[in-house]
């Protein structure tokens, strides 16, 4: 006779599709660490009665980080390549009490989604982004990415990437939208507070997440061991206070500068938009 | 009520706005602009918000958003436009989005003529975007229709859970005419179809068997929907096996079929004698009963077929308005588009001994009805 | 002119004249009157001195079919070189309204031509030659029989910015009497 053995409850199993699970990502991947810290950020917000997690969507577009939205257990939408951002400006629209969350990879974001990203953080549109970035195209199989650093050889530069590389947090906040910050997988407790401090806040919130691929991007750069790997990323993550958004770095031999580069409380774009047009019978928040 | 002397592209705003429109997102296009300036000014105190995306592919991609999230949503674009939204309109179709896509076609391919007219849009409106799917079209030939199948467009998206095409033109959308605009109540406007099961047995894609229609909860309300453009089943659960795939597929592409009396509009004129049955759409469609009725004048047996929604066809009513005709000519301004649905039609009910005509107008002008004439004597045809 | 069903116009001229204003308000008031009425408008690119050109058709009574005109049973010139590209589309029983501000000579034989200064009575009357259009809609009043100037200052009154307003009234009010005086109504 077999004891019945009680089932010991995940703390953010509420928050998972359980009956989805086990995930796809493989061993040694960082993307299971940075949805554990954003879930934790909302399971706090939640209990403490700051957002409503009802109202939170995941947005994300096509990639190992956007199979996300599947595991999640909030409205979720898993939406076409590089397109989670004006799926989730949409929805913002239509419903402005949604909390938008686009989790997706630097592929989806920084690449074929470039010119949404560019534009959201311009008009500092009311959503989070955050952006895995883990250096590579992981699902495909390791193709050259804009985050790629210079040198490091893919499948579709077996020399080397022979371009410059992308700094795509460098980017964005010279948008000034009103939150940009870039921290790793190898900070996680940080994370979550980022997160937090992230979720409630109007406007355009960028956050980018420097995350380990052993499968791809290790065995590109010689690092197949995911403690190996996860070190190297460790000791390059510098945290900064910095003066001028120029000090930051995005190189993979020496340093990527990590910290909180913006964060404002500007009116946001719904904020103009609802003062400016006064759209009949609809309000936003406390405005 | 009310009656409005005002252009294609205005009354597909106020109908639009009739049929509760919530989110407009649009991309600058000539000849579609003024429709987005003319919302931009009247939507806000009709309680909507109206955005400018990057690009066409941004907005057709927030209009998923907001339609998920509840919004009746509205784009309004030109051929170039329609183009980049290929993938998006795909992706409205697998995650079953209502939504509502003005496209007023103008001269192509490519560039083209930015300010003139054309109708070459037929094939790409249903066949935009890759992979098995299902649409729905509908034409106007007036500034009324425009009003009226507007709403038509809205009421068939929610009510199928799918993108549909006004497939406008820049004639009839810079055309002023008399509008009859009436507001909800005056007109049938239908709301999305909503669950009638709690949360935790609600399901994103279970179909009603009857109109295989899934009821549409939104974003934000506990449902903790999951919309998947990844094959999926009726949880929305990412899912490879051939039996879901297939299962999906089909009612994707059946849900337009099995509603299709529903759907389907035309309009017959001139046919119950008719021994030339001319077919045209449109602002091409205006010229053409001009020269049916000048051809009557002179006692020739013409009469005129002209299909609104366009996909899918009101064939019943094509074999009708056909039932004497011993030719059917096809003019359109393309090189001959429509001509090939007619004749699947036709030959889909057995009408061989029908001879089809095709008469494309290569213009960037809505022909004149002796412009049409003048091509269809070049033909050599002998048709009278 | 009453006993026909179906109205072709044509108002043409330069671009600044107003042309695609007139052509507006003209099918607006006609729809007040319970016409049906189909309006379209070619114009060049240039805002000012390129050609401009209102079409429209009107019927009674019948849903219309057409959306460009055949050829004009009413046809209004208000500059001469948009009369002679334009001639050809006019019947040649129709009636011609020339502003004679800018036409010395019709370009064809017209059966009933009506020569009237719409500019030269805009600027003199109104102190503002910009509103010819309407001297010219408040004579068409007449001419044609088909809608009353009543309606029309109606139409122009909600139609226009306020600052507009009573100067396109008074500019209506002239071409109205002048047309009455020529005894054309």
């Amino acid at each position: 006779m077999v004891e019945t053995q009680e089932v010991i409850k995940y703390p953010l199993d509420d928050y998972l599709r359980t009956e989805r699970l086990p995930h796809i990502w493989c061993p040694g991947c960082g993307i299971g660490m940075a949805l554990q810290a954003l879930l934790w950020s909302i399971k706090e917000l939640h209990e403490q009665g700051v957002i409503d997690r009802k109202k939170v969507c995941f947005f994300t577009g096509i990639g190992c980080t956007a199979r996300a939205s599947g595991f999640v257990k909030f409205d979720a939408i898993h939406a076409l390549h590089g397109r989670a951002i004006p799926v989730a400006t949409g929805a913002k629209l239509g419903n402005p009490s949604l909390i938008p969350i686009v989790f997706s990879g630097d592929g989806d974001i920084a690449a074929i989604g470039g010119n949404h990203l560019l534009h959201a953080a311009r008009r500092n549109f009311d959503i989070l982004v955050v952006m895995i970035n883990n250096m590579t195209y992981a699902l495909t199989g390791g193709q050259l990415a804009p985050t790629t650093p210079t040198g490091v050889r893919s499948t579709t530069t077996p020399r080397g990437n022979p371009e410059n590389v992308m700094d795509t947090t460098k980017f964005v906040a010279s948008l000034r939208p009103n939150f940009v910050a870039r921290y790793s997988v190898t900070q996680p407790t940080i994370l979550r507070t980022v997160f937090k401090k992230a979720l409630p806040k109007r406007g355009f919130r960028f956050i980018e997440v420097m995350s380990t691929c052993t499968e791809i991007f290790g065995r590109h750069t010689g690092f197949r061991d995911p403690y190996e790997l996860y070190s190297r990323l460790k000791k390059i993550c510098k945290i900064k206070k910095i003066s001028s958004i120029d000090e930051i770095k995005y190189d993979w031999e020496n340093e990527i500068t990590c910290g909180t580069f913006i964060d404002k409380d500007d009116p946001s774009f719904l904020d103009m938009y609802f003062k400016m047009y006064k759209p009949r019978g609809m309000v936003y928040g406390e405005s | 009520m009310r009656v409005e002397f005002i252009s294609g592209n205005e009354a597909s705003a106020e109908g639009a706005m009739t049929a509760g429109l919530k989110v407009y997102v649009g991309y600058p296009i000539t000849p579609s602009s003024d429709l987005f300036e003319y919302l931009s000014e009247k939507l806000p105190e009709r309680g909507g918000i109206v955005f400018q995306g990057e690009d066409e592919i941004a907005s057709i991609n927030a209009l998923v958003g907001a339609a998920l999230a509840g919004a009746k949503a509205m784009t309004a674009t030109s051929g170039p436009g329609l183009s980049l939204m290929a993938e998006g309109i795909g992706l409205a179709c697998m995650v079953e989005a209502p939504l509502v896509i003005v496209d007023v076609m103008r001269a192509g391919p490519s560039t083209g003529i930015a300010t003139h007219v054309g109708q070459g849009d037929i094939m790409q409106s249903r066949w935009l975007s890759h992979g098995p799917y299902n649409l729905v079209a509908f034409a106007p030939f007036s500034a009324q229709e425009a009003f009226d199948y507007t709403v038509k467009a809205f009421n068939v998206a929610v009510r199928l859970r799918l993108p549909v095409i006004l497939l406008s033109d820049a004639t009839i959308a810079h055309t002023r005419e008399r509008v009859v605009i009436k507001e909800s109540g005056e007109i049938e406007v239908e709301d999305f179809k909503r669950p009638t099961v709690p949360p935790e047995k609600y399901r994103f894609y279970d179909p009603d068997p009857r109109d295989l229609v899934p009821p549409m909860a939104f974003l934000g309300e506990g449902y903790y929907i999951h919309a998947e453009s990844l094959s999926h089943d009726e949880r929305g659960y990412y899912d490879t096996r051939p039996s879901v795939y297939r299962r999906l597929v089909e009612r994707l592409v059946k849900k337009v079929e099995r509603n299709k009396k529903s759907i389907v509009a035309s309009k017959s004129y001139y046919t119950d004698d008719a021994e030339i049955l001319f077919v045209a759409f449109g602002s091409v469609a205006r010229s053409t009963l001009a020269l049916v009725r000048d051809l009557r004048e002179q006692g020739i047996k013409a009469g005129l077929f002209r299909p609104i929604s366009i996909w899918p066809l009101d064939d019943e009513k094509l074999i009708e308005a056909s039932k004497r005709a011993k030719k059917v000519v096809v003019v359109e301004l393309n090189q001959g588009q429509l001509v090939e649905v007619i004749e699947d039609a036709l030959w889909h009910h057995q009408r061989y001994d029908v001879e089809v005509l095709s008469l494309p107008m290569i213009l960037s002008e809505t022909p004149s009805p002796d412009e049409i004439l003048d091509e269809i004597n070049s033909k050599g045809w002998k048709l009278w | 002119m009453e006993k026909a069903r179906k109205y072709q116009i044509i108002i043409a001229g330069r671009g600044g004249q107003g042309i695609l204003l007139a052509g507006h308000i003209l099918g607006k008031t006609l729809v007040k009157k319970g016409y049906y009425v189909v309006h379209s408008e070619t114009y060049s690119a240039e805002t000012r001195g390129g050609d401009s050109r209102s079409d429209l058709i009107v019927t009674i009574g019948e849903e219309p079919d057409l959306i460009r005109i055949r050829k004009a049973d009413i046809a209004v010139f208000m500059f001469d070189e948009q009369m002679e590209r334009y001639a050809k589309w006019v019947k040649d029983d129709a009636t011609v309204i020339l502003d004679s501000t800018y036409i010395d000579k019709p370009t064809k034989n017209w059966s009933k031509i009506i020569s009237i200064p719409f500019s030269k009575l805009a600027e003199e009357k109104v102190r503002n030659r910009r509103v010819a259009n309407m001297v010219m809609l408040g004579s068409l009043s007449v001419i044609t029989g088909l809608f009353e100037v009543g309606l029309l200052k109606e139409v122009v009154a909600e139609s226009v910015k306020p600052e507009w307003r009573d100067v396109n009234l008074k500019a209506i009010d002239v071409g109205f009497e002048a047309a009455k005086e020529m005894g054309l109504g």
